[in-house]
């Protein structure tokens, strides 16, 4: 009697466990156990140069960029597609709000990069869906045309120092509150388009099976285009804060702009990575704390600036092969 | 209870050059379950499939209660009252269950643009309900869920919205007898609510014991429809191979005697969750014929003899060189040849030329150290490619041009080029027409006299019965009956063995 | 469908293959011819062809690594910082002696390849990703390593800087690559994998080792193609290489070669797409003396190019 008592509580113990881990609370224990981790490491290793309020802070304002971008990257991300035009895009898009905040103050500068980075997004969808290539090749030739662009945008500037933000009065989103509630805005609106439209579950079922998902009836073509879109409108508030944090923005060529795609690109990662517990959004928030936290933690152990790259490559990869490996047997290019 | 609900008139199907549904005209009453049979290649699912809106209509129509259907998907189908569940998966992964049971009709939950999440998750929680289904929960991603519950689950999406014409396409081997009776209960309830159910299945007793009425499907056209309780399995059977074509179709001989010479020995061999305890030997110049459900392990035992497989235990020997096999490579370079019932995925490089792929495996037999000479590798392709008399506008041509017997025949071309001495042909007949189907049980005879050894993996019974020197059936991974070649076997016996 | 329809359908085929064969010749020719026009002749003077080509060896030397790559289907954006970091190396081992420090920058660069390799092949991450990572990884380690300045090579390696050397290394090279594709079982492997990578497997290749074999050579040669990059340039400085995967990229594109490889990948890609993109590359500046316009010129054509010639029949699901 006592025994069936005890099997039967230790079948329903396992079945609580393996629903727990399912659930959406072991996710966040998960995220929060590693920023945790990291926090005490480098604390550990160099406590005065790193973690104290005051760069916490920091941290928090610089993450919370890289997770807007994080969070539109995702969308494609999901579907099985890729886009290095990124990082050109925030650089256009600010340039482009940087010019137009001369005139139009406040509306320039917030119109400006978001509207220039819808418009690109829609420039892309259109490209990938007409031309049908793979949106990994068509993005790279993009990127060469966006850096192009954007230093003919930088010509237009008539500006003492084009390109820079040099007028106080738009400085606001260099700053709390305004950066985080830009950042707050953005991460409310994609959870409320992957919670509450249709959109959130047609991107997930073309990522899962395009074919299947063609023959329930979806409009594949239209939902990618619309992944394209709402992918550079969130690079555009991105680039709004980048360009405030930034104070400016310098127009670069020889796809100088690539090593912008790849912190918002991890903090996708997490947001993949989760996605099975059903917090993506929050997955790349804090993700992308936590990758802040480490670059700074290696910072503040004095490794030079010049391993910057190299931490990089060696963190996302890292990241990659313990979120994202294939399985067995399967075929991966 | 004889009002006609559907009719199709003279549909056809063309996939290329293949003809895979022909002329084929039939009525479905309201109320009724209606079997649709046939052997591999019959195009009883292509024929539904065009029903749903999955596949397009070449020529001809369907008329839904007298209107005719004009659909371009199955969403589309849905709309008018017609869905399917269909034999491979047909749940998305990455989606809670409420999204997949809802996908595309999910304008009832839309105030504008805005989903009404918790409500479709509560409207989806009653349905599983009142199915009888509690224990899945509408709001978890579908991944936490087993295949045989993802079924369950598909077919609580294609009933629901009581349509008028439900397909069921060999659902029942993916689920277990527990499954099986959900569903039957669900396919009797539609019958009780006026709802017409078209049943395809391989299992003949089942078919028997469920339907009021069952059409055969053979090579694409309607053989006859009869009611079910005036047949028997036999009577099916006839319909649905042909009598009168089998006797010219295999051996004629009824000698079973093979060589006692063994050439290849399979001791204990086992793939988790496929098959195990597998243990048999081929002998020099036999025909071994391995058959059972599509489920019973049988598809799997013949990559993992070849080397196929990630997870295999057990031994493979080649006694006569002591040799054993553990990797593709190995079994090609000691003579075994592998031909898989995934034929575009696994045997031929569709984006590739027929030449090329003739010579892959005999690469470094054609190598003169090491280099290797163009003019001898196309020599090679196209005497083997004439040897097999595959239709070809020449051996530069890519493969995915060509019909699935074709395809097949080059896939035959390379092994015979190898000149491998053992042969795993899987499923060797599926998808083919009846001319190269005689073509290669020629071809299986003469290799048989020339001393080769095949084993042939297959779900026709009559093909194994009519080829096989020796025949093994497996039944939940494991072998469950062997036979020997004899005039009076029928595919009683080995049904019986099967099920 | 009748024997003659088939034949005709056939023939029509056959027609649109050759064309899109053909394209990177012509394509080559009008490049050749516009920009002869619009640079009033001087790109095709002699004394300019030097000039026209210097770029040229290094570019088809490391192409034909990510040739091999992108016949089995992957691809490699980590190429150019490889390039930097067995520069680096060379430059060092020269010191040593220049045949040393030639075989030290093809060990290294096998060992660069291989990592990208191993992680691709061993942990099933897509190749694009990889050699994303370890482009940053080995531009950081070419970055920290000239923190302190440029490394220079030996005094007597930049005497060797002749054209005559560099023509005969880049053919030498070139021609054991083309050997080896056609009159070898890799060759064919290659097409095969990127064909049809299961299938192959079935047909008794060896998909895992071919691909991390593959990926190991491309470092190798990457590696042998720093000699000569810095025989041109004598020392090295952190940013050495840069940029090199996308000229790679876009050179093998305007050769023809089809983006997801397989079957209809040919060595004739490299060559004529090295060639293309080289004189693309010098005729720029020279008509547009912006270099945004360049980049913006580079990435139309780029752009242009990829639609015409993708083969979207071989392509089933575009992503």
């Amino acid at each position: 009697m006592f025994r069936l008592a005890f099997l039967t509580t230790g079948k329903a113990m396992n079945e609580t466990i393996s629903t727990f881990k399912r659930s959406k609370y072991f996710g966040y224990a998960l995220l929060l156990g590693l920023a945790l981790f990291f926090w005490v490491f480098f604390k550990i290793l160099s406590p005065h140069n790193f973690g104290t309020s005051k760069l916490m802070a920091n941290y928090l304002q610089t993450s919370i960029q890289y997770a807007v971008g994080g969070c539109g990257f995702y969308f494609i991300v999901v579907m099985g597609m890729f886009d290095f035009s990124i990082g050109a895009n925030i650089v256009l898009s600010s340039l482009v709000g940087v010019l137009l905040s001369r005139h139009f103050g406040y509306y320039g500068l917030i119109l400006g990069c978001v509207l220039c980075g819808t418009l690109i997004g829609s420039f892309n969808g259109f490209l990938y869906t007409r031309l049908k290539i793979p949106s990994m090749i068509v993005t790279v030739g993009l990127m060469l045309v966006l850096e192009s662009v954007a230093n003919y945008v930088v010509t237009l500037d008539s500006a003492g120092f084009p390109g820079k933000l040099t007028n106080a009065n738009v400085l606001a989103f260099n700053h709390a509150p305004w950066n985080f509630i830009a950042a707050a805005i953005a991460f409310l609106l994609m959870g409320f388009i992957l919670r509450f439209t249709k959109l959130g579950t047609y991107f997930n079922a073309i990522g899962s099976n395009e074919f299947v998902a063609k023959s329930m009836g979806i409009n594949v073509e239209k939902y990618k285009f619309i992944g394209f879109v709402l992918l550079h409108f969130f690079v555009g508030i991105m680039a709004l804060l980048t360009v405030s944090y930034g104070k400016g923005m310098l127009a670069v060529t020889g796809m100088g702009s690539m090593s912008r795609n790849f912190k918002p690109l991890m903090g996708t990662f997490f947001g993949v990575a989760f996605k099975k517990y059903g917090i993506p959004v929050s997955a790349i928030v804090i993700g992308e704390f936590i990758i802040t936290l480490i670059f700074n933690g290696l910072v503040a152990l004095n490794v030079p600036t010049t391993i910057n790259d190299f931490v990089t490559g060696a963190v996302l990869l890292a990241i990659v092969t313990l979120t994202n490996r294939g399985l067995r047997g399967s075929v991966v290019k | 209870m004889k009002e006609v609900v559907l009719r199709s008139e003279k549909i056809n199907k063309h996939f290329g050059i293949t003809h895979a549904v022909k002329d084929v005209t039939l009525e479905f009453y309201r109320g009724e379950i209606h079997g649709l049979i046939g052997e591999n290649g019959s195009g009883k699912s292509t024929y539904c499939s065009m029903l749903s809106g999955i596949h397009s209509i070449t020529s001809g129509r369907f008329l839904l209660e007298g209107q005719e259907l004009n659909i371009k998907s199955l969403v589309e189908a849905n709309l008018h009252g017609i869905s399917i569940v269909v034999q491979e998966m047909g749940t998305l992964s990455g989606l809670t269950v409420a999204e997949n049971i809802f996908l595309g009709r999910e304008d009832k939950f839309m105030h504008g643009f805005i989903k009404d999440t918790a409500l479709m998750n509560k409207e989806t929680q009653q349905l599983l309900d009142s199915y009888g289904l509690k224990r899945i929960n509408a709001s978890t991603v579908i991944d936490n869920y087993s295949f045989e519950d993802r079924k369950l689950i598909e077919i609580v999406k294609a009933t629901y919205f009581e349509p008028l014409v439900v397909t069921i396409d060999e659902t029942t081997t993916a689920l277990s007898q527990n499954g099986r009776e959900e569903l039957f209960a669900i396919i009797n309830r539609l019958k009780e609510s006026n709802k017409t159910v078209i049943f395809i299945s391989h299992d003949l007793s089942e078919v028997l014991a469920h339907t009021d009425r069952i059409s055969v499907l053979r090579d694409g056209e309607l053989v006859k429809t009869v009611n079910s309780n005036e047949v028997d399995a036999d009577d099916l059977k006839r319909l649905m191979v042909g009598r009168e074509l089998d006797k010219r179709y295999y051996r004629t001989d009824y000698d079973g005697r093979v060589s006692e010479e063994v050439v290849l020995k399979v001791t204990d061999l086992r793939v988790p969750d496929e098959f195990e305890h597998i243990s048999f030997e081929l002998h020099k110049g036999e025909i071994l014929g391995v058959g059972g459900l599509s489920e019973c392990g049988m598809h799997e035992l013949g990559k993992a003899i070849f080397g196929g497989s990630y997870d295999r235990t057990g031994i493979v020997q080649l006694p006569q060189k002591n040799a054993y096999i553990n990797t593709i490579p190995e079994a090609i370079r000691h003579g075994i040849a592998y031909t898989s019932k995934d034929r575009d995925n696994e045997s031929v490089v569709l984006a590739n030329t027929i030449g090329d792929n003739i010579t892959l495996p005999s690469l470094d037999l054609l190598a003169n150290k090491r280099v290797l000479r163009k003019k001898k590798l196309q020599a090679f392709a196209q005497e083997h490619a004439d040897r097999m008399s595959v239709r070809m506008t020449g051996i530069k041509q890519y493969v995915f041009d060509l019909s699935g017997g074709n395809k097949q025949k080059v896939v035959l071309a390379r092994w015979l080029g190898r000149n491998s001495d053992i042969l795993i042909f899987d499923s060797p007949t599926r998808g083919i027409d009846v001319k190269v189907k005689a073509d290669i049980y020629a071809l299986m005879s003469e290799l048989k006299d020339q001393g080769k050894s095949i084993i042939m993996i297959s779900e026709e019974i009559l093909e194994l019965i009519g080829m096989s020197d020796r025949i093994l059936i497996m039944k939940n991974g494991q072998i469950n009956g062997s036979f020997m070649r004899n005039e009076a076997l029928g595919e009683e016996d080995l049904i019986a063995k099967m099920v | 469908m009748t024997r003659t329809d088939e034949q005709s359908i056939y023939r029509w085929r056959k027609m649109e293959e050759l064309l899109r064969q053909l394209m990177p010749y012509i394509g080559f020719v009008v490049l050749v011819v516009v920009f002869s026009i619009l640079t009033n002749g001087r790109i095709v003077q002699p004394r300019n062809l030097n000039l026209m080509l210097s770029q040229v060896y290094v570019l088809m030397l490391a192409s034909l690594g990510v040739f091999m790559i992108m016949t089995v289907g992957g691809l490699d954006f980590s190429q150019g910082s490889i390039l930097g970091l067995t520069s680096i190396v060379f430059a060092w081992v020269s010191q040593y002696g220049i045949v040393l420090g030639i075989i030290a920058a093809m060990i290294s660069g096998a060992l660069m390849g291989a990592f990208n390799g191993f992680f691709h092949v061993k942990f099933r991450i897509a190749s694009f990703i990889v050699t994303i990572c370890t482009m940053y990884l080995f531009r950081g380690l070419c970055e920290y390593l000239t923190t302190h300045g440029p490394i220079p090579a030996s005094f007597q390696v930049v005497a060797l800087d002749e054209t005559w050397l560099k023509v005969l290394l880049t053919s030498v090279v070139i021609m054991i690559g083309f050997l080896v594709f056609h009159f070898t079982r890799l060759g064919y492997d290659l097409r095969a994998i990127g064909a049809g990578e299961i299938a192959a497997r079935f047909s008794g290749s060896r998909p895992e080792l071919t691909t991390f074999l593959v990926y190991t050579v491309a470092g190798m040669i990457t590696g042998f193609a720093s000699f000569i990059n810095v025989i041109k340039v004598g020392s090295i400085t952190g940013t050495a290489g840069s940029q090199l995967e996308t000229q790679i990229l876009i050179a093998l594109v305007l050769g023809g070669m089809p983006i997801s490889g397989g079957a209809k990948a040919r060595f004739s890609n490299i060559i004529i797409g090295s060639l293309t993109y080289s004189i693309l590359e010098k005729s720029l500046p020279m008509v547009f003396p912006v270099s945004a316009t360049q980049q913006l010129v580079k990435g139309i054509v780029f752009l242009v190019v990829v639609a015409l010639t993708i083969d979207r029949k071989s392509l089933r699901v575009i992503k």
